[in-house]
């Protein structure tokens, strides 16, 4: 009896959703229209959703001010602030925006900006860009680039978070090491120091934070890439990638790096006084912990060949939803315009401004001086890969080099392996995302 | 099963058992089922919306290529399955691999889970001092949410610099144990963890099944010299037989769905060893888009775990109708 019921309530369910989807294949969203947009609206009053992920550190303070402030000095453009938690901004925008509920401006990390863009989920924006007067050298280089997915610009950069090296002076001094390492040479010398006196000068963690973004950071150095260039091949198992890998299981070898460090493990030791050196990124700068500590941010040293270091970056983005309003792009655009010029307090956050006009006033580093070799280093940094789904093929970065700190796998052996696996992503990618 | 044990104590309205078996639809019952079904209704409602619903639309788009942003889903029948058993597909490995890091940590875990707390709840239904006191003790972990047992944790874990094995090495125990970072000592951590975090559910179901138990049963074992351990096997250990039903298999579905613990603790690792079938679904489905895969994965440990509920239900039935016969 009970079996029945439930039987039948299975069927008229699936049937119900079954109408339900059909009725959904026939209204889509055209998204990827080109619109275009200016310096300044003049348009009837709007108002304008703006979606961020902005829920933690100084940003829930300050970004309510900075809005207040714009709906003050315009009169027809009112700025609603939603800011929600990274992930569920992810889980929620694309059917949103599909529905026509989407904000019509939003805040997203370089890494996603080709999947949503492959989904026609963003405006296509080379026309709100040229009209607000930005070019790729109003911006670090590469940043820029990071918003172009198959020959249209969709995004304008908004912040750019690079990985430094932190250093625990007074450990430093401890092993009698007196000026901070810049290369290969000087940074070994440093741990052979650092290991006489008996600490481990630089713990490697073999999770995405940090020790994903040091392997990274090294691919680079090596002369490698993570990924060919149209992105439908992995190339981190390439001898660079299997340099850096090994400079890091090395460490450990060495006796430069305890084995087995855990999830944040060095970034605890460093500021508990136990190791000396961090490769860590620009927000930790923020991180109230360093309060007290004998400590300082360098560029990370270089390893291999040639400068490099990974660095994120965050962008503006026009959601295409269904029906959006063309004034409240334009809106939207005058908008991203007014936070660009005016991000100078964002530095706060422990991101770096991608306005050059704003990061480089000589103003900024004296107000947040822990930031000036993160800027530094943004001459030779690296952005993450742009290609829809990227991110399921970069994990297996991360295990990788899980794989090989923990013994499990030689470096070549767990790169190969994950190659292997990231080039299946990458054409499962191409069938999911492609046209 | 255990809230049948706890309800029987209270004694049931009398005439409706007979006279329903009987067949007799008499009136004031019918009007009774009625008010019943009217109480269950917004429950209902609920459990159609959030849990049938859900889980019936999961079963469909197993069954396509979905994607969320796609407008229309192709139907493409059995393929997502077939891929699951399909050596050298993108899901088969690694999910076959979190299947088993799932089945390692059952395995590992429940045992620990069933004993522990039926061992404790054994000394707390002895009139010891301060019972109510250590009984909230117990329980106190299990409020705490994932996110809190994990940070605690992890801070004890650390491979270097967490109290465990700084405790360890005072004791001159060896000090380096990579608690979350490498195998076998990530199963360790983990069971361990989750016995901690949630062994107070079971202790106080065990404990109100105890409650449950005739004393005069233990009175007679007791006159027929039976020890404590004899009525431990013979009398509570049979009276706590609907219970020991329901706690194992809730606490086999529980731990085939643990999620939190290795997530937060070990980010699945080394490598992908911890990597739990639900958390394997989970990133598939919700962070990578592959919800089609990852709706046939559900089902697959879905089916998987009815089949261990049914067997288990089944052994353990047998069981106690031949010692009630």
């Amino acid at each position: 009896m009970k079996k029945a019921v439930s039987r039948g309530l299975a069927l008229g369910l699936a049937l119900a959703v079954g109408v339900g989807m059909a009725g959904c294949a026939g209204s889509g969203s055209k998204g990827g229209d080109a619109v275009s947009g200016g310096g300044s609206y003049d348009g009837p009053k709007v108002e304008i959703n703006f979606w961020n992920g902005w829920t933690g550190g100084a940003a829930p303070v300050l970004v309510p001010k900075m809005i207040d402030k714009f709906n003050a000095e315009h009169k027809n453009i009112v700025v609603k602030d939603v800011p929600q938690e990274w992930g569920d901004i992810a889980a929620k925008m694309p059917l949103a925006i599909k529905a026509g509920k989407g904000p019509d401006v939003a805040v997203l990390h370089g890494d996603d900006l080709a999947t949503y863009a492959a989904q026609n989920l963003l405006l296509k924006a080379d026309d709100i860009v040229k009209n607000l007067g930005y070019a790729a050298d109003d911006f670090p280089p590469g940043v820029f680039d990071k918003g172009n997915y198959k020959d249209a610009q969709y995004a304008v950069p908004w912040s750019v978070t690079p990985l430094g090296l932190y250093v625990n002076k007074d450990v430093m001094a401890k092993g009698g090491v007196s000026d901070i390492p810049t290369d290969q040479a000087s940074y070994l010398a440093a741990l052979d120091k650092l290991k006489a006196a008996g600490v481990p000068g630089e713990w490697v963690d073999g999770y995405v934070f940090t020790g994903t973004f040091e392997f990274e950071s090294l691919v680079w150095q090596f002369g490698g890439d993570l990924y060919n260039k149209d992105v439908t091949e992995a190339t981190f198992n390439s001898d660079a990638g299997v340099k850096a890998l090994t400079w890091m299981t090395d460490l450990v070898k060495k006796g430069y790096s305890p084995a087995n460090v855990a999830q944040d493990g060095n970034i605890k030791a460093l500021l508990a006084g136990k190791t000396a050196f961090n490769w860590n990124g620009v927000w930790q700068t923020t991180n109230s912990a360093f309060q007290g500590l004998n400590w300082t941010a360098a560029p990370v040293p270089q390893i291999g060949s040639q400068k490099a270091v990974w660095s994120s970056s965050t962008h503006w983005v026009f959601p295409a939803n269904k029906g959006q309003d063309k004034n409240k792009t334009q809106a939207a655009a005058v908008f991203v315009k007014w936070m660009n010029d005016n991000s100078a307090d964002w530095a706060s956050t422990g991101e770096l401004p991608a306005a050059n006009t704003v990061r480089n006033d000589p103003s900024l580093v004296q107000k947040y001086p822990d930031l000036e070799s993160f800027i530094g280093e943004l001459d030779y940094a690296h952005y993450e890969t742009v290609s829809p789904g990227i991110n399921e093929a970069n994990a297996l970065i991360t295990t990788a080099l899980n794989e090989a700190l923990t013994g499990k796998k030689s470096p070549k052996q767990a790169l190969d392996d994950a190659k292997a696996k990231a080039d299946q992503i990458l054409k499962q990618n191409q069938s999911k995302y492609g046209d | 099963m255990a809230t049948d044990t706890v309800v029987s104590t209270v004694p049931v309205p009398g005439p409706t058992r007979p006279r329903g078996r009987g067949g007799v639809p008499a009136r004031a019952p019918r009007r009774r089922t009625l008010t019943a079904y009217l109480f269950l209704a917004p429950f209902l409602v609920l459990f159609l919306t959030f849990v049938v619903t859900p889980a019936v639309f999961g079963l469909w788009i197993s069954l396509t290529d979905w994607s969320p942003f796609r407008d229309i889903q192709h139907f493409i029948g059995l393929q997502n399955y077939i891929d699951l058993f399909t050596p050298g597909s993108t899901t088969s490995g690694d999910f076959w691999r979190s299947m088993a890091a799932t089945g390692i940590f059952t395995l590992a875990s429940v045992p620990f889970l069933v004993v522990v707390p039926l061992l404790i709840a054994v000394l707390l239904n002895n009139r010891i001092r301060a019972a109510t006191a250590f009984r909230t003790i117990f329980f106190a972990p299990y409020v705490l949410g994932v996110a809190v047992v994990g940070l605690i944790w992890g801070y004890i874990l650390d491979t270097q610099s967490g109290i465990l094995n700084h405790v360890l090495s005072l004791v001159g125990l060896p000090g380096e144990i990579p608690w979350l970072v490498d195998v076998p000592w990530v199963w360790v951590s983990l069971v361990g963890v989750t016995v901690w975090w949630t062994m107070g559910l079971n202790t106080v179901i065990f404990l109100a099944g105890l409650k449950g138990i005739n004393a005069d049963l233990y009175e007679a074992a007791a006159l027929d010299g039976a020890g404590a351990v004899r009525s431990f096997f013979s009398v509570t250990l049979p009276g706590l037989r609907p219970v020991m039903l329901f706690i194992t298999t809730t606490t086999v579905l529980a731990s085939a769905n643990m999620f939190g613990q290795s997530y937060l603790l070990t980010a699945g690792g080394p490598g992908n060893a911890t990597r739990t079938a639900i958390m394997y679904i989970a990133d598939q489905g919700l962070s990578q888009n592959n919800m089609a895969p990852a709706s046939a994965m559900s089902y697959l440990l879905f089916a998987f775990l009815a089949i261990i509920s049914i067997v288990n239900f089944r052994v353990q039935r047998e069981r106690a109708e031949s010692v009630t016969t």
